[in-house]
């Protein structure tokens, strides 16, 4: 582009026209409507009256700016008018702030510029830049000063969350240090208990051969709850689909062959029913609780399950009738408890049935017994031992105890350390800040649900009406852009019917007080929370902000 | 918008996920008991005969009688000549039992009287003429043929497959129906009736059933039925809606085409099933002929499409005998009561037919302008914060939008005339805040009505009987959007006046005389009733079966509307768009083609329907951009936009159920590229703008199939991936995946394959040859082309809304033919009110020719208007000039001439639009 300066600044009476009307301050440079005071200079016509696009393309004559015809390719020629399709239109607006609209804005009978600039004086268009410059410059004072109070609290926060990481890894050394003595004392207790039963098996050695029989049979009572225990942890990983390690009453939702009334769909509380009335169970819940009652419905759908049911009614109204004949009418409980009780092989018939509860609990924790402490057998009486033998396995009872207890304790070492890793891998935040917000859990109501938000956690919702807590998130990361800690993600949350996973964003904006101020769904499944916490008051920062937005004026 | 049968469709989803509509809900002619009568026909043959002596004839028709010789029974048969080339064809019963349903409300007004001059008359024949056609009326059999100045171009009943069920008594029923009881003479009649061996043994004949519905049938089988043959055509077209090719299929081997207004639930494509609009007109066409059949009955239709699909074989043999050995396409129009009402228009060009079928039913008449630039739709935009949020987005990310629409969710529990207090506390401030930006809002009223005693409407329908009645005559309830639901009977007037008034703006204070009208689920969808729709054997005004009128319930609705609306700011143009229509419905309403599918088959779909949709009447017509179902990925909704923006009504929408979609959430290149499509189609709201007015002045459809301006060309018959804008644009849209150049037909104005010129608008790249041409596309391009020979005015400053463009100033576009000439026009108007049929419009015709452009106005220029014309681009000159001159009022001007690459510019002529001017270009 050839250089504009040092050029005569001769202003043809035309240029005149075209000027900013209404400028009375000196300062100012004159120029074309619609250009900005640092663009002034480039809007100076050489000697010869001509002008030059300012991408270089073309060369016009300077009476064809802002002619209300588009002559240049970069729209450069028609800045106050709307005649060129990509041109910007800078609006003064003294006394508030400059911005540059868009050219199919200028005359469109739209007031956008608050000075009015941008319509001619036809629209009437009144000038309220110095009202909204005042209510801006009030607002601007007031974040300010709640930025600067925030701020505070906000260094209360920080404070407590370093001490809670320098807590954190305290407590994991001190964690480190207790495994350390746990291991030793675990080889210290094997080794014992190995001992202890070396001589235990040489006593009760002489036993076994009795014993045999009796094993054979509980063998495959063992092998069926371990079969079983597999079958259902294979079934959890598959409804598990969001693999958060629970399984949802949305995810058993999408089983037909649990469509229990077969109306061809699977209700919150048919699938509730398979997860014994609970939103979500884990693995062991899953394996003691939702199997059982699942599996007779898949054996069923897969053809293999043949409803004993008939049978067993048979037989009891079978035995009903035969014991009608015998005794005059009784209740039909009393009978099947009774049939029950001789079937589990009790010897006390006659007894009332509490005592009978009492006494099968009591056998189920023999003090003297065979194989693993846990091992239990119901049916066989324990081998009477002579007493050598019975102190040998009473000290190899307690010396496998012994040892279980340290490994509960090692187990238990292990999780707190898991959890502190899990805390030490989420992003608290530059200086911690945002640390004591894990744990704490906020909630927001509107007129159909109540939404749980709990940081660095979960979120979720439940309706007013009663029905299930739905997970809309478990804890994702921060998204914020440019600034980070502005916003949260939340992801993985409970399977939306025929669509996505649900996931929650939390935007987040400075407040004295930590508070959600509204939630919304503007995509299906995706929620919205607006969150507000000191811990997002930053006052440096925000005056840095307002600053650079107010650098022209 | 929908239909959603709520658990039954969420399980159909679950179950078939994307495979769209269970066919099984919706019955085959198979399961159809007046079908399998009528097409039972097409085996045997039927005989019918004029009885001799009983001719009358008049200045304008003709009459006699007709006999069924099988059973006897008599029925009243009437010629008549309509002006413009148009028969019409009705027979009724001589005497029925009880009154046959004729069709009201559809014409739109009693159509003008011809003159007819019998040329012979003898036992067998009779021949009569009127302007340059000839009708030949044989009497036994009773066929008629139809010439156009000699040549037969539609032949009534040449198969034999007229099939008229004349109403009878049941059967061993002891105690006639009590109706009957009141009118003496239709006992006598009753009695008079031959009792001759003509029992129909259909086990549905006297009752239905249909999946769990049955219908009672209390009058028995009434169907008619009548086969027209095209003999001087060689494909078929019309009888839309139906999600299949431009050019009808055989349905030899299938069910045949089905009228039936229907909610369908995600619709499949290349099907002949009913969907939610029936109008039965159907055209032939051949090269030298066109001719159209429009057959007025508004109960369920059938249409047996009879023609010779081109295979190898058959092309093989007409080419070895060198005549046409297969029979001439025919249509079997079957409909299951009502008459015989058949119009015949004889063409005997494509453009001529158009018009003849536009002089019947009438046309959308010139809608405001803003109901042509761009609409954002969304099930459902949530609240007040969200409308005017989106509306914001659009300034923020400079893409114009006009109007903002609101689904169901906004009403009170889907109770219409209410608002959602919570969602739209303050709906008044909200409409302000779109129309201080130059925008509209559009609202959705269906015509179900929910059934609470709270709500006003529903209390005035009981409390007045103005529902629909059940046969045994209490209001009939039905399950929709509110759960039960009753339907008002717009067939009675006084309905019809009572819902207009609800929209006065004293009745409905919560919304202002902008905003505008959206009826759907107006088939009537109704979730619990036998296919998705009202029972058939529902009461209506005037004590007609739902049976006999259910085709057009959804044009009555529109009339109770429109009238609404019209009341409501007499002097403001309504704007209604509906789903179910009938012929005549275009009078009232813009259509769309309904729950479609985020899927490339449906965007191709999209242009076969709304051509087929344009010819027979309703040229504002338009599909969901993006798809209503499903979520389209960023490739697939570019290219719904760039093809959107060239059909007449253009509307993004979305179920539910769908991600949301507005272009500020896809990347910045996705959005850009939709920007470039919205900023392109209002650039040239001009050309659709005077698309319509002619379209209300002389009936042309605003979109055209090729074969309107190229009926020569028979390798253009079958192109439906391309449509005309009047006859000045060629668009041929990208709707394949992944394409980097796509095959555009330019077709031949003539035997020796001769073309016109064609310009591509963004480059002014010339075809000069007809055929195929491959057109490498990126992701900008849009494939249109400019007809060398045409003047297309355009408007090419960006607004962020239509309305505010009324003063911006023109750009014409000048592509030359090969003499170097082109003409075009113009319409301009306050572009809002009625005061345009006061005289107050702009109609302009320009004329280039021998370097020279001038004006020349239709009628008196009464608007004023502060437009002006900015710029003219010239494509196709031989030399550039080296500048204009313009010549107003004796006054000469020079101009500066810019050239361009292919084309030159000539540079502010700044004529206001309501002045004749001349321009010249000058060579020194």
């Amino acid at each position: 582009m050839k250089s504009l300066e040092g050029g005569r600044m001769v202003l043809i009476p035309l240029v005149v026209a075209l000027l900013i009307p209404n400028e009375s301050s000196a300062t100012q440079a004159p120029r074309p409507l619609g250009v900005s005071l640092a663009k002034a200079a480039l809007y100076q016509p050489r000697a010869d009256n001509s002008w030059t696009c300012l991408d270089g393309s073309r060369s016009i004559p300077f009476a064809q700016v802002n002619d209300d015809f588009c002559d240049c390719a970069d729209g450069s020629d028609e800045p106050g008018t709307a005649a060129c399709p990509q041109g910007k239109f800078h609006c003064l607006n003294k006394g508030h702030q400059s911005v540059d609209i868009p050219s199919s804005q200028v005359q469109d009978g739209i007031c956008d510029c608050c000075d009015g600039s941008d319509e001619s004086l036809v629209v009437g268009c009144t000038n309220t830049c110095h009202e909204l410059g005042a209510a801006a410059a009030v607002q601007r004072r007031n974040e300010a000063e709640l930025h600067k109070r925030g701020a505070e609290r906000r260094q209360e926060m920080i404070t407590k969350g370093k001490q809670m990481r320098e807590e954190r890894e305290a407590r994991r050394q001190e964690l480190n240090q207790r495994r350390k003595e746990q291991e030793l004392l675990h080889t210290e207790k094997q080794q014992l208990k190995q001992n202890a039963e070396a001589l235990e098996s040489e006593a009760v050695e002489i036993y076994k051969e009795q014993q045999r029989e009796l094993d054979a049979e509980t063998a495959q009572a063992e092998q069926e709850p371990q079969q079983m225990r597999q079958e259902a942890s294979l079934s959890f990983v598959r409804y598990d689909t969001n693999k958060d390690g629970f399984v949802e009453v949305t995810e058993l939702m999408v089983d037909m062959n649990l469509d229990s009334d077969r109306n061809g769909v699977v209700t919150v509380e048919e699938a509730k029913y398979f997860l014994d009335e609970r939103d979500r169970v884990d693995l062991d819940a899953f394996i003691t609780l939702a199997w059982p009652r699942i599996k007779p419905l898949k054996m069923l759908a897969e053809g293999l399950f043949q409803p004993p049911q008939p049978e067993v009614v048979a037989s009891e109204v079978e035995g009903q009738q035969a014991e009608a004949t015998t005794e005059e009418a009784q209740p039909t409980p009393p009978i099947i408890s009774e049939e029950q009780a001789e079937l589990a092989g009790g010897e006390d018939i006659d007894a009332d049935e509490e005592g009978e509860e009492d006494q099968y609990e009591d056998e189920e924790e023999p003090d003297v017994g065979v194989g693993e402490a846990s091992a239990d057998i119901e049916d066989a009486a324990p081998p009477a031992y002579d007493p050598e033998t019975q102190r040998l396995v009473q000290q190899a009872n307690e010396a496998r105890n012994a040892l279980e207890e340290v490994e509960r304790s090692i187990r238990e070492i292990d999780q707190e350390i898991k959890e502190i890793d899990e805390q030490e891998g989420k992003d608290y935040g530059l200086s911690q800040e945002w640390a004591v917000l894990d744990g704490q859990c906020y909630t927001f109501e509107d007129r159909e649900y109540v939404y749980t938000l709990c940081p660095f956690d979960r979120t979720s919702q439940k309706s007013k009406n009663g029905g299930p807590e739905t997970t809309l998130g478990r804890w994702d990361q921060w998204i914020g852009k440019p600034k980070k800690y502005s916003q949260q993600k939340y992801a993985n949350g409970a399977a939306c019917w025929n669509g996505p996973q649900r996931s929650a964003i939390i935007n987040i904006k400075c407040a004295l007080e930590p508070k959600i101020t509204a939630v919304s769904e503007p995509n299906r499944c995706e929620y919205y929370f607006e969150f507000e916490t000191p811990a997002a008051c930053d006052s440096e920062a925000f005056q840095a902000e307002t600053d650079s937005l107010h650098d022209e004026l | 918008m929908r239909l959603a049968l709520g658990l039954l469709a969420t399980i159909c989803a679950l179950v078939v996920l994307t495979d769209g509509v269970d066919p099984g809900n919706f019955k085959t002619c198979e399961q159809s008991s007046f079908c399998r009568r009528s097409r039972k026909v097409q085996s045997a043959g039927s005989k019918y005969a004029l009885i001799p002596g009983t001719l009358n004839t008049y200045a304008d028709s003709l009459t006699a009688d007709l006999v069924n010789k099988e059973n006897h029974h008599q029925f009243a048969f009437k010629l008549e000549a309509l002006v413009g080339s148009t028969f019409r064809l009705q027979i009724d019963e001589k005497q029925p039992l009880r009154p046959r349903y004729r069709v009201e409300h559809a014409l739109k007004g009693q159509p003008q009287a011809g003159r007819i001059r019998v040329e012979q008359e003898t036992d067998g024949e009779i021949v009569i003429t009127s302007e340059k056609n000839k009708a030949v009326i044989h009497g036994d059999p009773f066929r008629i043929d139809f010439y156009e100045n000699d040549v037969l171009v539609v032949s009534v009943n040449a198969k034999n497959w007229l099939y008229f069920e004349h109403l009878r008594q049941k059967a061993q029923e002891p105690t006639p129906d009590p109706s009957e009881n009141e009118n003496q003479q239709e006992q006598d009649a009753a009695v008079e009736t031959p009792k001759v061996a003509d029992a129909i043994d259909d086990p549905g004949a006297w009752e239905e059933n249909f999946k769990s519905h049955h219908d009672s049938k209390p009058y028995g089988p009434e169907a008619v039925a009548l086969d027209f043959s095209f003999p001087a055509a060689e494909i078929l077209f019309g009888i839309p809606e139906h999600a299949d090719s431009f050019v009808l299929k055989s349905t030899s081997g299938t069910d045949p085409y089905r009228l039936y207004n229907l909610d369908v639930f995600e619709y499949i494509v290349d099907s002949k099933m009913a969907l939610y609009g029936a109008v039965p007109v159907i055209y032939g066409h051949g090269q030298q002929h066109t001719a159209g059949v429009y057959w007025q009955n508004a109960a369920e239709t059938w249409v047996d499409i009879q023609t010779a699909e081109t295979n190898v074989v058959s092309s093989l043999v007409n080419f070895v005998s060198g005549s046409r050995k297969t029979p001439p396409p025919a249509a079997h129009f079957m409909s299951e009561s009502g008459i015989v009402d058949a119009f015949i228009m004889l063409g005997p060009k494509p453009m001529d037919t158009f018009r003849q079928y536009a002089a019947l039913t009438g046309t959308h008449e010139l809608p405001q302008l803003f109901s042509l630039a761009y609409h954002q739709s969304r099930w459902n935009y949530n609240d007040e914060r969200d409308v005017t949020s989106v509306s914001a987005k659009f300034d923020e990310f400079n893409i114009p939008m006009d109007t903002m629409w609101l689904d169901i969710e906004y009403t009170d529990g889907k109770r219409y005339f209410t608002w959602d207090k919570f969602k739209f506390p303050n709906s008044l401030a909200m409409i302000k805040n779109l129309t201080e930006l130059g925008r509209h809002l559009v609202v959705i009223i269906d015509p179900h009505i929910k059934r609470d005693n709270g709500y006003f409407f529903h209390q005035d329908c009981t409390e007045r009987g103005y529902y629909i009645k059940t046969r045994e005559g209490n209001d009939y309830e039905g399950w929709c959007w509110p759960g039960s639901a009753s339907y008002p009977d717009f067939f009675n007037p006084v309905v019809r006046d009572y819902y207009a008034s609800q929209y006065a703006l004293n009745k409905f204070q919560t919304v202002t005389a902008d905003v505008m009208l959206w009826n759907d689920m107006n088939e009537p969808s109704v979730f619990n009733g036998p296919e998705i729709t009202a029972p058939k054997d529902l009461v209506h005004y005037g004590n007609w079966e739902h049976r006999d009128v259910h085709n057009l319930y959804g044009h009555m609705h529109l009339m109770g509307s429109f009238a609404g609306l019209q009341q409501r700011d007499p002097n403001q143009r309504p704007f209604i768009l509906t789903r179910s229509h009938f012929a005549g419905s275009q009078r009232y309403a813009a259509i769309w083609t309904g729950d479609n599918l985020a899927d490339w088959n449906h965007l191709q779909y999209s242009i076969k329907m709304c051509l087929t949709e344009a010819v027979a009447g309703f040229s504002f017509c338009g599909a969901d951009v993006g798809g209503f179902f499903g979520n389209p990925d960023s490739e697939l909704l570019e290219r719904w936009y760039q093809t959107g923006i060239f059909l007449p009504f253009f509307r993004a929408h979305a179920h539910i159920d769908t991600k949301r979609r507005e272009p500020w959430l896809f990347p910045e290149r996705t959005r850009e590229i939709i920007r470039n499509a919205v900023i392109k189609r209002y650039s040239y709201l001009p050309l659709w703008y005077t698309a319509f007015y002619e379209l209300e002045l002389t009936g042309e459809p605003v979109i055209r199939p090729l074969l309107a301006h190229y009926p020569q060309d028979k390798e253009a018959f079958g192109v439906d991936n391309q449509l005309l804008v009047q006859d000045r644009l060629l668009v041929r849209p990208v709707m394949q995946q992944g394409v980097s150049k796509v095959d555009v037909y330019f077709p031949a104005i003539d035997e020796k394959k001769n073309g016109d010129w064609w310009y591509d608008v963004d480059t002014y790249q010339r075809q000069e040859r007809s055929g195929y041409v491959s057109v490498p596309v990126d992701e900008n391009k849009i494939p249109v082309y400019q007809r060398g020979g045409s003047i297309v005015p355009k408007k090419e400053r960006q607004r962020r809304a239509s309305t505010l463009m009324l003063h911006d100033p023109y750009t014409l576009i000048i592509c030359l033919d090969r003499e170097g000439k082109a003409s075009g026009s113009l319409y301009l108007d306050d572009e809002k009110s009625y005061e345009y049929r006061q005289g107050k419009r702009i109609h302009t015709i320009f004329n280039f020719g021998n370097g020279q452009l001038t004006n020349r106005f239709e009628g008196n220029p009464k608007y004023k208007s502060d437009a002006w014309i900015e710029r003219i681009v010239i494509a196709g000159l031989d030399k550039v000039p080296s500048s204009a001159s313009i010549t107003v009022n004796g006054v000469t001007q020079q101009l500066e001439v810019l050239p361009q690459e292919r084309s030159v510019v000539v540079r502010k002529p700044g004529v206001k639009m309501d002045v004749d001017f001349a321009l010249k270009l000058n060579y020194q």
